[in-house]
């Protein structure tokens, strides 16, 4: 089998030497990452790399959309526009109400002294890219460092809390969605004011922890972000409680939850950033 | 023709189908197209690991994992070691993959990608977390699939029958 340039007799490492010499550049590579977080420049090199690729590899789908939207009804888009101005109008009553609320409350706090609450700014990002979701559920988002993003601030969209920024490269950053077996999100349900804490069950739900077996909970109540974490801002909505069973063996209630969140529908998110605190004297 | 106008044109070639794979694997999957989405750089490297294993071996497989890696936002090495397994069992039984029609190639590329999905999923769990649940070896169906159209393509190409007459 011998073919013109290749040599009759083998001068180099076989290949069990060869496999052997990868595996254990490649084990390694994961006690280097998993115990140490050495390997970041890494990941921003390969960021770098790949970001304008993944910016263009969106152009399709972004031109079926577009497609598709244009040869939308123009009786639907009529019908539409109606719900949306009466939606406006509801809308209104509501903003009106709550700007006075706002002064109100500001009197409030003056009265009481209270520190003003931290302003917010808010980042519109776009979705980028979905990975696997076997190990670790994440997002790509297109927005990175150099918008102001850092790590650990909540990404909600329209309907809920998506997650929290883990990973910030200079033009694009990861999300950890709240449906993450290791993410853990501090809640409150809304009908009963009972604090708890919500985790990720993987396949994109959750479930609510350590709840006694005499706790009053419903299917259907809602779970908002209670922010005594200091990291999501109070009052979010997080997830619907979906099934409450008790078990025999267990002092606690396992609750299953739907995130609210269209986890792997979204496709623009919002980036919560929280301003630094003024005290204001 | 000479030697290095051939070489140079199968380097062409390589790189413009693992270019192309990375750009299949660009695209922003989600939902069911993202579970059954093959893996189509494990497939590419497989294939030149195969057909030009000169060219293409542990090196390129394992940067191509490290790649892998990131897209997933997964512990840096997972796919890595497991692509550079996936190449040491191919040129272990590289001579005997190449006598077989595409059908029966597909069938043998299986438990290789299922040997290289099965490492993904060892090292994943000593390293990270548990795997939620067993999606993670719907892709082994889809890129034996892949490796079948991608046989059968090349071998059309080169204006062989899809079978071996015996």
């Amino acid at each position: 089998m011998a073919m013109p340039g290749q040599l009759m007799f083998a001068r180099r490492l076989g290949p069990t030497a060869r496999l052997t010499i990868w595996l254990l550049i490649g084990l390694s590579c994961v006690v280097v990452d998993v115990r140490y977080h050495a390997l970041d420049g890494l990941r921003s090199g390969f960021s770098l790399l790949l970001q304008p690729v993944r910016e263009v590899m969106r152009v399709p789908t972004s031109v079926a959309a577009e497609l598709t939207g244009f040869f939308t009804r123009h009786r639907l888009l009529q019908k539409e526009r109606d719900a949306l101005l009466v939606e406006r109008a509801q809308l209104q009553l509501g903003v009106n109400r709550a700007a006075e609320l706002v002064r109100e409350n500001a009197e409030l706090r003056a009265l009481l002294q209270l520190q003003a609450r931290p302003g917010q700014k808010v980042v519109h990002a776009a979705l980028l890219y979905q990975g696997h979701d076997w190990f670790a559920q994440r997002l790509t988002l297109d927005q990175g460092s150099g918008a102001g993003l850092r790590t650990g601030l909540p990404v909600v969209d329209a309907d809920g809390l998506v997650g929290q920024v883990t990973r910030v490269y200079p033009g694009s950053s990861e999300v950890t969605l709240v449906s993450n077996t290791e993410q853990l999100t501090p809640v409150f349900v809304e009908r009963t004011g009972q604090r708890g804490l919500a985790a990720g069950s993987g396949h994109g739900q959750m479930e609510l922890r350590y709840m006694p077996s005499q706790t009053d909970l419903r299917p259907g109540d809602r779970l908002l972000t209670s922010g005594i974490d200091r990291v999501y801002p109070a009052g979010i909505p997080v997830a619907t409680i979906n099934r409450v069973s008790r078990s025999q063996s267990s002092p606690y209630l396992r609750v299953d939850c739907l995130p609210l969140a269209g986890l792997d529908r979204s496709r623009g998110v919002l980036v919560l950033i929280a301003a630094p605190q003024v005290t204001a004297r | 023709m000479n030697v290095s106008a051939r070489t140079s044109g199968s380097w062409r070639r390589i790189l413009g189908s693992l270019v192309l794979a990375i750009l299949l694997e660009q695209l922003p999957w989600s939902g069911w197209a993202l579970i059954v989405r093959p893996d189509f750089v494990l497939v590419a490297v497989l294939f030149w690991v195969l057909h030009r294993p000169e060219r293409i071996g542990f090196g390129a497989a394992f940067f191509f994992g490290l790649l892998a890696d990131f897209q997933d936002g997964a512990v840096f090495g997972q796919h890595a070691i497991a692509y550079a397994i996936g190449v040491y069992v191919v040129l272990y039984l590289r001579l005997r993959l190449l006598q077989f029609d595409p059908s029966r190639q597909a069938a043998q590329m299986f438990p290789i990608l299922l040997g290289v999905q099965l490492m993904v999923l060892l090292v994943g769990w000593l390293a990270v977390n548990p795997p939620a649940g067993l999606s993670i070896l719907i892709p082994v169906l889809s890129s034996t699939v892949l490796w079948y159209l991608v046989a059968l393509f090349v071998r059309l190409w080169h204006g062989k029958g899809a079978q071996d007459r015996a």
